[in-house]
């Protein structure tokens, strides 16, 4: 258990650093999506086979791509300076991240939990999924959650059609015929 | 089997605290908030929300599996959570796109047209 814990949270938290410090935008993504990766091993790890799943469809899949996407549409050349990715509030930033960090896991370290053990959650995709429906007793709130969700992912998907669509005679390339 | 080897191995198969968990997604929490608040490419401030936000579901899976309270009811928040980041990406790309086709940049310290 130690040894896959020791090796996710590196694998996790270097790219996440890769992320941050990385001048080139695409290693920028690819370390995103080694992150992404790290986390699913954690959600193996507790108990939560199912959302692991998810979490590699969606964010290793989807989110990167989309996201390498935007890249390929907006970026230049790869900059040469590092101090050029960077703005104004470099050392103010980071004191601001180090403190949040600080803080937060000050204090989830210091809290007591109570009796905490491994393994309260819902292994079972059926019992998860009963869960996420809000059939089970005791997660009702999650009918009206699952309901909002939906409508907020249709009316995304036609915010994102309707912000970025091409005007007729508008913007940088006009190649294209109407 | 020595007793020796045997207790390295109890060790290395023992349970890990909840503590680990969350000292993990708080890291990756502050490492997001680094990047949100230094980074000039917009689309780069966008991956480090995405690991902010995955920093939050890791915290949330783990108090699932550890609280014997939470019923595991945080997986379902965390499927809610990914839900909701991926219509934030969608939506935020193509305000980064008509953005990059009417400026010709997504540095965000040059975008300041709604500056007061």
């Amino acid at each position: 258990m130690i040894v896959a814990f020791a090796f996710l949270a590196g694998m996790t938290l270097v790219s996440a650093m890769g992320v941050v410090i990385s001048r080139n935008v695409v290693h920028s993504a690819l370390f995103m999506s080694g992150s992404f990766l790290g986390v699913a091993g954690f959600f193996v790890m507790l108990n939560a086979p199912a959302l692991a799943a998810f979490q590699v469809l969606i964010y290793v899949g989807a989110v990167t791509v989309v996201i390498l996407f935007g890249i390929m549409f907006t970026q230049k050349p790869q900059v040469r300076r590092f101090r050029t990715i960077l703005n104004a509030q470099r050392w103010a930033g980071f004191f601001v991240a180090a403190g949040v960090g600080a803080f937060l896991a000050f204090i989830l370290s210091i809290q007591n939990w109570g009796a905490t053990s491994s393994g309260n959650g819902t292994r079972g995709v059926a019992a998860f999924a009963r869960n996420l429906l809000g059939v089970t007793q005791g997660s009702e709130i999650f009918t009206l959650l699952f309901e909002v969700a939906s409508v907020l992912l249709l009316v995304a998907v036609v915010a994102a059609i309707v912000v970025s669509r091409r005007k007729t005679g508008e913007g940088v390339d006009r190649g294209v015929e109407e | 089997m020595p007793p020796q080897v045997q207790q390295v191995l109890d060790t290395l198969n023992a349970e890990l605290p909840l503590e680990g968990y969350l000292v993990v997604g708080a890291i990756m929490f502050a490492i997001g908030a680094w990047g949100a608040l230094i980074r000039r490419n917009a689309v780069v401030v966008f991956m480090c929300v995405e690991l902010m936000i995955n920093a939050v579901n890791l915290t949330l899976v783990a108090f699932a599996d550890y609280l014997p309270g939470a019923r595991g009811l945080g997986q379902s928040y965390a499927v809610l959570v990914i839900a909701i980041a991926a219509a934030e990406v969608a939506v935020g790309l193509a305000i980064v796109l008509a953005v990059f086709r009417s400026r010709r940049t997504v540095n965000v310290d040059e975008i300041n047209s709604m500056k007061g």
